[in-house]
């Protein structure tokens, strides 16, 4: 049932030229077919689908109905024009008029219309979407309306070309081995539309089943060229991925973080490797210090505002860096070295527990003040590094006067209600530590609550909420507490980051234990730090006031039932971590995940090095290349050899039975009085040639033949089948004894 | 052909190059009625859609390294060694295939005549296109889309509007089969050729008498005309095993004088020939149909008559002896086509 019919004379365009002009094999595609196109062509564009704008995305859905329509439109006039044809797959010339007919369905020129249309669009939304979302519309877009124009078996394979592409520049911009598996799932997919051109009436099961194996056999290839092919630094620069930031905000006012916790996404991987990880009460995860508060939100101190107006604030601050990062060798304090892998974030702060260095490869990492560290380029891909803690270390024995001032600085009258309750401490307490905890007391001993939906705040008023509302998030907690102690003359700044993580492995308490800690979105913290004169800067989180289990073990489960209502996700997280089957999958693929991020995403130049230098040893550049070269070499021959193997296998299984050889071998004995047997005859046509020509063989040959095909063609019993075949052993005896009586 | 274009040689050049790709495909794959596919007749090269495959991963391997992504990069990995799979995979989906095919094939001028290949296969194949390797015959391709265990019949067409014998050369198979990125090819020589006969055209019976030859020989051959026939009884002769049961003589059976056939002769009352210049045209063409129609009715009507093409009568290969049958008829036929 031809499709769509090429015609010679259609220039095509592309890069792809004229492809088959050389044969003149017309192009067709069964409806089954096109279907099977249409869907891929959906299921293609869906995985991309997130990153498209939505007018892009209501264009491209739009076309894919149109298209949608005209094959059902073609369905009925195949149906209505069924009875004229016969002879479908030999008759070309009546196929033709048909076709001719069914390819004008669109016209070329409105067609065109909406192409140009699209492309000013596209072009005109450049600037506000970025060049790599452009291109990407532009890619889509082609890809949809190149279905309309499908005349041609060149057209076919840039369709297929331009699908395969829109597949690869999905993974720009996610890499967890769901995405990978769905994207390769499709590339299978893919390859199977294409493989039904060539074998029709098979089932499309089992192409998909050819494409496995196909794909199958090149993974090892694959696989080896992942691992030895040198990897190149970028040839030239590419517009980057301007995706949403995820993960914590640069400035918190309360109630941001609270609304961070709907998602379940990841947000980093900690790999303590041997050692024990320490208690979930001692995971903070920092990533920011924001010590600026306007009197609604929090925000980091801007470095900047202060460096250009004199020379000295400058020197000043440098020295406050140096005191601000953190030396390991002023500590006698035992390191934890730990890995941390980081997700995509499109932002530039990294997680640590502080104090920490450094331990591994320190590019592309910078040490910030406040204990904390930061990329030097947006993440855009997991990235790992090796840290250092010392977790018992103080952190800045001592404070620089401009630190000090920042961080008692709060805008006056903001929060009266809650100064006046400030300077009541300030007056009860003398001692510092004891002020703090007077506060986390009186937070405990009243009737605050600890909420993902706490009320609104009419201005971010904290007084509202210490006072009246009295129900909030960590951040409402940090910030009260923080502004509490700034009005009570202590130094105090909020830090932002992550609590705890979820141990997924053997067992966390054991010693020698595999396994990692992963951090997720809704793991997202606030809490408050106070200087003390002797003893730096001390954490105080006024959340283990409110809800000690946050703290100690996690979220609990009127939390988690908050969560579940807030988002609405298929299967949310609390019925996941209610029903211990679906835990136990979600925590194996998890493990996966971890293991996929860590040795293939996060696969890079040094590893590779490394992996050389384990094998071979230190060498010379040229050297390696030559290994490089080599390998690649033997693998690929490895492969042909394996693939050939695995193909003659077929052959060489087919073991000739004794019967089997039998009959060859008095087929040999007759092929040398010159009676061969043409593959094609049967067995009982050459006894009856063999009859003719040498009747006194024809006996002993037509018993033999007969015992043959019933041994080869029969149902028999193993106990008959011997039994035949002795008796047919008899028979060639016999056959041989007349042949030699013969001659 | 594309390719050639491009590069355009000098044409003497262009010639040596075919000439020598002649002689080596003559001795790689040399002439026989049937041929096995294997390592040593399959050629194999990526098609413009493998060639641009690879484009395209070299593509996809640009886009990961400027983005330093390695799922990018094992997807190009991927792609690449799908390519090298594919080739092997088309191999094995061609080798192993068996093609017999006869290699003459006779007809007249503007038939269709047809040149059955017959393919046998020892496990299922796919996607086999054949046809003729001299694309100026105008032959269109056939294709076989699924080839299964067993043997399949196809045919290669051929039509030419021009008598005589026609030496249509190789046979060129392939299959894109996998993903279209390679194509399997192999250039068979089964040395097929037509002879086509010239079209028969009507001649008025009335218009042309036969004339027996004139001179002696022509008293001889009448001498000897008396030839086995259907008209007239001329004896009995004991019953050789295979003749027809039709010519029994079962009066002498039934009498018990022993079996008997009836053997008898045909009344050949003229000896005819058929001379090229006795035909009613100037043109030798218009000549040669009219004595094609005219073999062709004799024939059908069984009659006795010898073909001369040539005036002088001792040429042994222009002029045909008088005889009867499809076998004399397909000489006669020969004969026109050949003048």
């Amino acid at each position: 049932m031809n499709f769509f019919k090429r015609k010679t004379t259609q220039p095509s365009s592309g890069c792809l030229g004229k492809g088959d002009n050389s044969n003149k094999i017309n192009f067709s595609l069964s409806i089954k077919n096109t279907w099977l196109l249409w869907l891929c062509q959906c299921l293609n564009i869906a995985v991309i689908a997130l990153e498209l704008s939505t007018w892009m995305l209501a264009i491209i859905s739009l076309s894919l109905v149109w298209q949608a329509l005209l094959l059902h439109q073609n369905r009925d006039r195949v149906k209505a024009k069924k009875p004229i044809k016969t002879g479908i797959q030999l008759n070309h010339r009546q196929n033709t008029h048909l076709n001719k007919q069914r390819v004008t369905n669109v016209a070329p020129i409105l067609l065109g219309i909406f192409a140009l249309l699209g492309c000013l669009a596209i072009a005109i939304t450049a600037k506000e979407v970025g060049i790599l979302t452009s291109m990407l519309h532009l890619l889509c877009f082609s890809y949809v309306l190149k279905a309309f124009e499908l005349k041609a078996r060149s057209d076919f394979y840039q369709l297929f070309l331009l699908g395969l592409f829109v597949l690869a520049s999905s993974l720009i911009f996610r890499q967890d081995l769901a995405f990978t598996l769905i994207t390769f799932t499709l590339l299978v997919i893919n390859l199977a539309v294409l493989l039904q051109l060539f074998s029709l009436e098979k089932a499309f099961a089992t192409n998909i089943k050819v494409v496995v194996i196909l794909l199958g056999q090149s993974i090892l290839l694959a696989i080896v060229l992942f691992l030895v092919f040198p990897r190149l630094s970028p040839f030239w620069q590419v517009p980057l991925a301007k995706s949403a930031e995820t993960g914590l905000p640069d400035t918190v006012k309360p109630g941001d973080i609270a609304n961070l916790t709907r998602s379940t996404k990841l947000a980093f991987r900690a790999d303590f490797g041997q050692q024990k990880a320490p208690a979930y009460s001692q995971l903070y995860w920092r990533a920011m210090v924001l010590e600026d508060y306007d009197g609604r939100q929090w925000s980091k101190q801007k470095a900047a505002r202060t460096t250009p107006s004199n020379t000295v604030a400058g020197a000043d601050k440098s020295s406050n860096d140096k005191s601000l990062t953190f030396d390991a060798s002023t500590t006698d304090v035992l390191p934890l070295n730990y890995q941390v892998i980081v997700e995509p974030s499109f932002q530039k702060y990294l997680f640590a527990l502080a104090p920490a260095v450094v331990a591994g490869d320190k590019s592309g990492i910078k040490a910030q003040t406040g204990y904390t560290f930061s990329s030097t380029s947006v993440i855009s891909q997991a990235k790992s590094y090796q840290l250092a803690s010392y977790l018992t270390a103080p952190l800045a024995l001592e404070l620089s006067q401009k630190s000090k001032q920042v961080n008692l600085r709060f805008p006056e009258g903001s929060n009266p209600r809650l100064e006046q309750f400030a300077l009541q401490l300030q007056h009860n307490y003398a001692d510092v530590q004891a002020r703090a905890q007077a506060v986390l007391t009186f937070i405990n001993k009243e009737k605050y609550a600890y909420t993902l939906q706490p009320q609104l705040l009419d201005n971010n008023s904290l007084d509202q909420f210490f006072f009246d509302t009295q129900s909030g998030f960590c951040v409402h907690y940090a910030s009260a507490f923080t502004f509490l102690m700034r009005a009570s003359g202590v130094p105090a700044r909020m830090v932002t980051g992550y609590l705890g993580g979820e141990y997924n492995g053997d067992d966390a308490q054991q010693f020698n234990s595999k396994g990692h800690l992963s951090i997720y979105q809704y793991d997202a913290h606030a809490w408050s730090e106070i200087w003390v004169a002797g003893k730096g800067w001390l954490r105080i989180d006024p959340t283990s006031a409110v809800d000690p289990q946050r703290v100690n073990s996690g979220w609990s489960s009127e939390l988690l039932q908050q969560q579940s209502a807030l988002n609405n996700d298929l299967i949310s997280l609390y019925q996941l971590k209610n029903s211990a089957l679906l835990n136990a999958l979600r925590l194996q693929f998890d493990a996966l995940d971890y293991q996929w991020t860590r040795w293939v995403i996060g696969f890079t130049t040094k590893q590779q090095y490394n992996l050389f230098k384990n094998l071979f040893g230190k060498m010379a550049s040229w050297k390696l290349a030559l290994v490089i070269g080599v390998s690649l070499i033997i693998s690929m021959a490895t492969f042909m050899l394996f693939l050939h193997l695995l193909n003659r296998a077929k052959h060489t299984q087919q073991v000739l039975s004794k019967w089997q050889v039998v009959y060859q071998k008095a087929l040999a004995q007759l092929a040398k009085q010159g009676m061969g047997k043409p593959a094609g005859m049967t067995v009982n046509d050459f006894a009856k040639q063999v009859r003719e020509q040498y009747p006194e063989l024809a006996i002993a040959f037509t018993r033999l033949s007969a015992s043959y095909n019933s041994l080869c063609y029969q149902t028999l019993s193993i106990n008959e089948q011997d039994k035949l075949a002795l008796t047919m052993q008899h028979h060639y005896r016999q056959f041989l004894h007349i042949l030699k009586k013969q001659s | 052909m594309g390719v050639m274009t491009i590069f355009s040689l000098p044409k003497s050049v262009r010639r040596l190059v075919d000439k020598s790709f002649e002689y080596w495909l003559s001795r790689r794959i040399p002439n026989r009625k049937e041929h096995q596919l294997n390592s040593r007749n399959i050629m194999i090269y990526p098609t413009r859609f493998g060639l641009s495959y690879l484009g395209f991963v070299v593509l996809v391997f640009l886009l990961g390294t400027n983005y330093q992504n390695n799922i990018i990069l094992l997807f190009s990995y991927l792609l690449a060694s799908l390519f090298i799979s594919v080739m092997l995979h088309s191999f094995y989906n061609f080798s192993q295939l068996r093609f017999y095919s006869m290699a003459k094939q006779q007809g007249y001028a503007g038939d269709e005549l047809y040149f059955p290949i017959q393919i046998t296969a020892v496990k299922m194949h796919y996607d086999i296109n054949v046809h003729f390797t001299d694309r100026t015959l105008n032959s269109q391709i056939e294709r076989i889309v699924q080839c299964p265990r067993g043997s399949q019949e196809i045919k290669l067409s051929y039509k030419s509007s021009k008598r005589g014998k026609h030496y249509l050369g190789r046979v060129t198979l392939f299959s894109e089969y996998s993903l279209g990125i390679f194509k399997s090819k192999s250039i068979l020589d089964f040395g097929h050729c037509a002879i086509i006969y010239p079209k028969p055209t009507n001649l008025i019976v009335g218009q042309y008498q036969l004339s027996p030859q004139s001179d002696e020989q022509s008293i001889e051959s009448y001498q000897t005309s008396n030839l086995v026939g259907t008209d007239d009884f001329s004896e009995l002769k004991s019953f050789v095993r295979g003749e027809s049961r039709a010519r029994t003589a079962w009066k002498q059976l039934a009498k018990g004088q022993g079996h008997y056939s009836k053997h008898y002769q045909a009344n050949q009352g003229q000896l005819k020939w058929l001379k090229l210049d006795d035909m009613p045209s100037n043109d030798v063409e218009t000549k040669l149909s009219y004595l094609c129609f005219l073999i062709n009715e004799l024939t059908a009507t069984n009659q006795h008559f010898g073909l001369a093409l040539s005036t002088d009568t001792n040429n042994r290969s222009m002029n045909i002896p008088p005889n009867t049958g499809i076998n004399h008829q397909q000489a006669c036929l020969t004969a026109l086509a050949l003048y």
